[in-house]
């Protein structure tokens, strides 16, 4: 066979090729080094090059040359294309409407996540977090805050007692007593935790619920400081344009104390939220702390109470029956 | 505490709304709230019964015409109490009481009814719904009834905090009130009526520091009879029933006073003489509720120098009461010690409108004034005389203290100026009693103030009274910082995440438990001396119970595929002191149904056993590095139970829900596995710092390994050889393939596919490397295991 009768071959054997080209990559580039590859058919033509007439050479090396553009050029379209369509992507009879696999996740308890978003923004404001026991003495739930044994100010919290002088902690409070015993002042941390109280359950009370204790000590401190990080709070959780208000109450471990009320918009009236006020010099006092020198103020919100004002949920007892129905909206 | 605007009006002249006065009462600390009669009620008018006839149709109906001053409605009415000639308030149709009741025109059992004869409580005025309110014959038929006579019950209630007794009466809230308004009070002028005899009774008080102060009178000529209208009105408008003239008296000073009195019938006093002690043991009273009390030594009485006629400062003996016979009483108004009524009253569980306010402590310079007061009314209203002198024990005066409050002190505690004029306002408004002193004030708070004794005491009562809204707000952030972990337990976060993850849901379940809940696990829970019922008397030693209590609830609830998970402390005691409780912070979870729900692209796949080991090697060993291993266990709460150890502590069980724990639920419950950590042993682990492990960038090499085994063999034996032989080298074994075929393994035999991946640190390893190990694990496996290769 000539050598052009051998070029033709080649050009007929690769256009051959080309009809069933192949669908997978690794048979692709053996199609391609099979005629374009260092060994491969066209580079057999070319060496056979020297055995032609030296005059017929340059006609011959331009031939090969255009075959090898052409095979070149064929071949990569032939790639392109099927790269782009490749039949066994295309199912003309794939039903999409059938639902998609199941996927999901479970959830954290709403009150994870309110508690984590209170936590945030008094850590962005300089807040450390603190935990304490819920089962405590006497004196660190009442005595020590202020709340002397036979003071109507006991009633305030219905309190549960493992004995006369033990008790389930009816407050958070009780970590502020223990935080100031073990810490040098200035401080300033918030304490969630899980509190107790005997009273009846309903749509809006529970025998348990949870609080956050907020207390900062030092050398000077403020109502008006206190009325800026309660104002700070308030505006993070609840919009900068909620509409709160500080009324004068009563706690035995501050003064003067506060509530702060938040507007409802939809009941059209006050919802307390919080209760807050300075640290009681007796209280300052109680724990080694000269109540000339330290100051301080602290707070205690009820986690569920948020809850439900930022969630609308009208009773507080699905909190705790666990129903995924209530669990996987959040 | 109930407070009428009419009355209030009788001692501060305002124009405020209801409204408005519950918003200033709020923002000046006596928390207010309006729950009365609305001001309006347009369509509810004045208007008389003209005639009642009986309803054909039922026994209790009558069917009434209602004259409005111009025309005549016919209306149904089955109100037992009401006759021809009444004036009532009359709701006509299309007028809308509250709660949104709306009057429509009715048909009641056949006649047609054209308008409503409303009772106190269908009006918001009081609980009383058995008849309907009968107003006085003098108003005028026609007029709108709230202008006309419904004004007077227009309220607020006062929610008033512990420290505030002065503010338990309408003087002490007006004082606020006029303090804050900056409007002059109007104080009740003392009438000392001059005695007609000069009768006298001994007292004798057994302890001064239980009864400081005591002071009686007799009045003769007593005329028991209804009190006048006025004084009904005001004692039902503040939430308080009229008895009769005597008792009311003492009842409205107690209102406009806050100082409780007490009135005895005198005739049946049997020995004439007043002894204040404490009860002997065995000692009883009949109160005038009709009680009776075995007392106790916490009980302070008033005796008749040996008989129990009164529960001091708490209630009155029933035999000793003012009835409808009485001629003669014995009116006694008394300062009792605080705590002594608050121990009395809590011993007994019986707690008054007097104890109330004896246990927040009362004004000791009430006694007299408030005795004249009494004195007065009985004379005006019940025919009464004072036939003897004010009869007083009175040992020890007791002195105001003086406060000094420094100038500086208040604007550093409040963060702002407020000026000398402002705050003397205030002491003036608050009957304060100050001098100036170098750099601030002296104080002397009033007799009727007990909260008051130190000066943040009186920093607050300006605060309160300047308005903390009044108080700017500094937004500067200060404080200083503290080189520790802002939050020790964000560990947690992680492990909450993770499971949140993997499809668990979290929970939050009640701590308290019943006495057989709490006792399941086997450790000793601890026990509530007052607990809120039986079920809730201990507190929870585990968490799996509450939530094998979530899984029953959301079964019953047909939920058919579920994970929940709880992160929360659980407590159990080893001894009585507090030191004996101990907190644990356990995790435990409960898997239920099917893992993959069945759907049209393939089959389902059931929660098993596996489900909660691969679930805790994700969390303790991929995600914290421990080391986990289980062992054959048992548990109370558990069916097929595995011991887990972390980082070889034991830490708790996971297995099949126990069947005795689920009895009764009527599904398939073969799927229902669960698990308890306590993670007190392993916190350090949690806590633990992650580091980064270089990535290993040499290839992988696969082999399967395919043996025969005895069936009885556990996986997990290969597995530990084929690590300890290559440990160097293999990075992972996995069983792939497990079957057993006796035609051609042979009996009790079964064949296991392992997927080997090699890898070393630092080099491309080659079949040469591979090899030796394969044929030692070969070797070995069938040396000590039995095993054969299958080829």
């Amino acid at each position: 066979m000539s050598i052009k009768e051998q070029l033709e071959s080649v050009r007929d054997d690769f256009l051959t090729d080309l009809e069933s080209f192949p669908v997978n990559d690794k048979d692709i580039e053996s199609l391609k080094s099979k005629y374009l590859g260092r060994k491969g058919l066209v580079a057999s033509l070319f060496s056979l090059m020297g055995k032609a007439e030296p005059i017929d050479r340059p006609l011959l090396g331009q031939k090969l040359n255009s075959l090898k553009d052409e095979i070149y050029t064929l071949f990569t379209e032939k790639e392109k294309r099927s790269l782009k369509n490749d039949p066994s992507f295309q199912n003309p009879n794939l039903d999409f409407s059938l639902p998609g696999h199941v996927s999901s996740s479970g959830g954290i308890h709403i009150l994870e996540q309110t508690l984590s978003e209170v936590k945030d923004i008094f850590k962005s404001i300089g807040f450390h977090i603190a935990y304490g026991p819920e089962v405590d003495d006497a004196y660190h739930n009442f005595t020590a805050l202020n709340v002397p044994e036979h003071h109507p100010a006991r009633d305030m919290q219905d309190t549960f007692f493992i004995n006369p002088e033990v008790v389930l902690r009816s407050h958070t409070s009780n970590v502020q007593i223990h935080l100031m015993e073990s810490l040098e002042p200035p401080l300033k941390y918030i304490v969630p935790g899980r509190v107790y109280r005997n009273e009846a359950i309903s749509y809006k009370s529970y025998c348990l619920f949870h609080q956050v204790e907020g207390i900062y000590i030092n050398e000077k401190v403020s109502f008006a400081e206190l009325k800026g990080c309660l104002e700070y709070f308030i505006k993070q959780m609840f919009g900068p344009n909620k509409k709160m208000r500080f009324r004068p109450s009563y706690f035995p471990f501050t003064e003067p104390s506060a509530e702060v009320d938040l507007w409802d918009d939809e009941r059209e009236q006050w919802m307390e939220i919080l209760g807050c006020g300075m640290v009681d010099p007796k209280v300052i006092s109680n724990v080694g702390y000269d109540p000339e020198r330290w100051k301080g103020y602290a707070f205690g919100m009820g986690i569920e109470r948020i809850a439900m004002l930022k969630y609308k949920i009208n009773d507080i007892r699905l909190f705790y029956n666990s129903d995924i129905r209530f669990l996987d909206q959040f | 505490m109930k407070i009428s605007l009419e009355w209030l009006k009788k001692f501060i002249s305002i124009d405020d709304s209801i409204v408005e006065i519950a918003e200033i009462l709020s923002i000046i600390g006596l928390e207010a709230e309006v729950s009365s009669i609305p001001t309006q009620l347009p369509g509810v008018i004045v208007a008389y019964v003209e005639k009642t006839s009986k309803h054909p149709n039922a026994e209790k109906l009558q069917i009434c015409t209602i004259n409005d001053g111009t025309k005549s409605h016919q209306v149904i009415c089955g109100a037992p109490n009401i006759k021809s000639g009444q004036k009532i308030a009359f709701a006509t149709v299309g007028s809308i009481l509250p709660d949104n009741f709306k009057i429509k025109k009715a048909n009641i059992r056949g006649i047609d009814s054209f308008g409503m004869v409303c009772s106190e409580k269908e009006l918001n005025i009081t609980d009383e719904h058995e008849g309907i309110m009968i107003l006085p014959k003098g108003l005028n038929t026609g007029d709108d009834f709230m202008t006309a006579y419904g004004y007077k019950f227009i309220s607020v209630e006062l929610d008033i905090t512990p420290n505030r007794s002065d503010a338990f009466s309408y003087l002490g809230v007006a004082r606020d009130l006029a303090c804050y308004k900056k409007i002059p009070l109007k104080i009740i002028k003392e009438k000392k009526l001059k005695s007609s005899g000069s009768e006298k009774i001994s007292i004798v008080v057994e302890d001064i520091i239980d009864c400081p102060r005591y002071v009686v009178g007799i009045v003769n000529n007593i005329k028991i009879d209804k009190s006048p209208d006025w004084m009904i009105e005001r004692l039902k408008a503040s939430g308080l029933r009229s008895i009769n003239n005597v008792v009311d008296i003492s009842n409205y000073v107690l209102l406009e006073t806050g100082q409780p009195s007490h009135i005895f019938d005198f005739n049946n006093i049997k020995r004439k003489g007043i002894e204040v002690r404490r009860a002997n043991k065995k000692e009883t009273l009949k109160t005038l509720d009709g009680n009776e009390h075995l007392l106790k030594p916490e009980n302070l009485l008033i005796t008749d120098g040996k008989v129990p006629i009164a529960l001091a400062g708490i209630m009155g003996g029933l035999g000793t009461s003012v009835n409808p016979k009485t001629t003669s009483v014995l009116v006694e108004c008394a300062f009792f010690n605080a705590v002594t009524i608050r121990k009395s009253s809590k011993v007994l569980g019986l707690s008054t409108d007097a104890s109330k306010r004896f246990e927040r402590g009362t004004d000791p310079n009430a006694c007299i004034p408030v005795f004249w007061r009494i004195i007065e009314l009985l004379n005006e209203l019940a025919n009464g005389d004072l036939i003897s002198t004010i009869m007083e024990e009175y040992p020890k005066k007791i002195i105001q203290p003086t406060i000094l409050i420094r100038k500086k002190e208040i604007s550093s505690t409040l963060g702002v100026n407020i000026s000398k004029n402002e705050i003397e306002d205030i002491f003036k408004g608050l009957e304060i009693k100050f001098k100036n002193i170098e750099d601030g004030w002296s104080c002397i708070p009033p007799s009727f103030r007990p909260d008051l004794t130190r000066e943040i005491d009186l920093i607050e009562e300006i605060a309160r009274i300047f308005g903390y809204d009044t108080i700017p707000i500094d937004n500067s952030i200060n404080g200083s910082f503290r080189y520790s972990n802002p939050d020790p337990e964000n560990n947690y976060d992680l492990i909450r995440t993770y499971f949140s993850g993997l499809g668990f849901y979290q929970i939050y379940s009640n701590s308290l438990q019943s006495e057989i809940e709490s006792n399941k696990a086997g450790y000793n829970p601890v026990k509530m001396l007052n607990p809120l019922n039986q079920d809730m008397g201990f507190l929870r030693t585990e968490l799996l119970t509450g939530l094998i209590n979530a899984a029953k609830f959301n079964i019953k609830h047909n939920a058919g595929n579920f994970r929940l998970f709880e992160l929360a402390n659980v407590h159990f005691q080893e001894g009585s002191k507090l030191e004996d409780i101990k907190e644990n912070k356990h995790l435990a979870g409960i898997i239920f149904g099917n893992r993959i729900e069945e759907s049209v692209h393939g089959a389902s796949m059931m929660e098993d056993i596996f489900s909660i080991k691969g679930i805790l090697n994700f969390i303790f060993e991929k995600k914290f590095n421990g080391k986990l291993e289980f062992s054959k266990n048992s548990y109370s709460l558990f069916d097929q139970t595995y011991s887990i150890q972390i980082n070889r502590q034991e830490v708790g069980f996971l297995g099949h829900i126990s069947r005795e724990q689920t009895k009764g639920l009527k599904v398939n419950l073969e799927s229902l596995y669960g698990f308890e950590i306590n993670l007190e042993p392993i916190k350090k682990m949690l806590n633990g710092k992650k580091k980064f492990k270089k990535i290993n960038l040499f290839p992988e090499i696969q082999r399967d390994l395919n043996l025969v085994l005895p069936t009885n063999l556990q996986t997990g034996k290969i597995v530990k050889l084929i690590m300890k032989i290559g440990k160097k080298i293999i990075k992972s074994v996995i069983p792939v393939n497990i079957f057993s075929d006796s035609n051609i393994l042979g009996d009790n035999m079964k064949s296991i596919t392992f997927s080997i991946i090699f890898q070393h640190p630092s080099k491309t390893l080659e079949d040469t490397d591979v090899n030796p190990i394969i044929n030692e694990i070969i070797h070995v496996a069938e040396k000590d295991f039995l095993a054969k290769l299958r080829v």
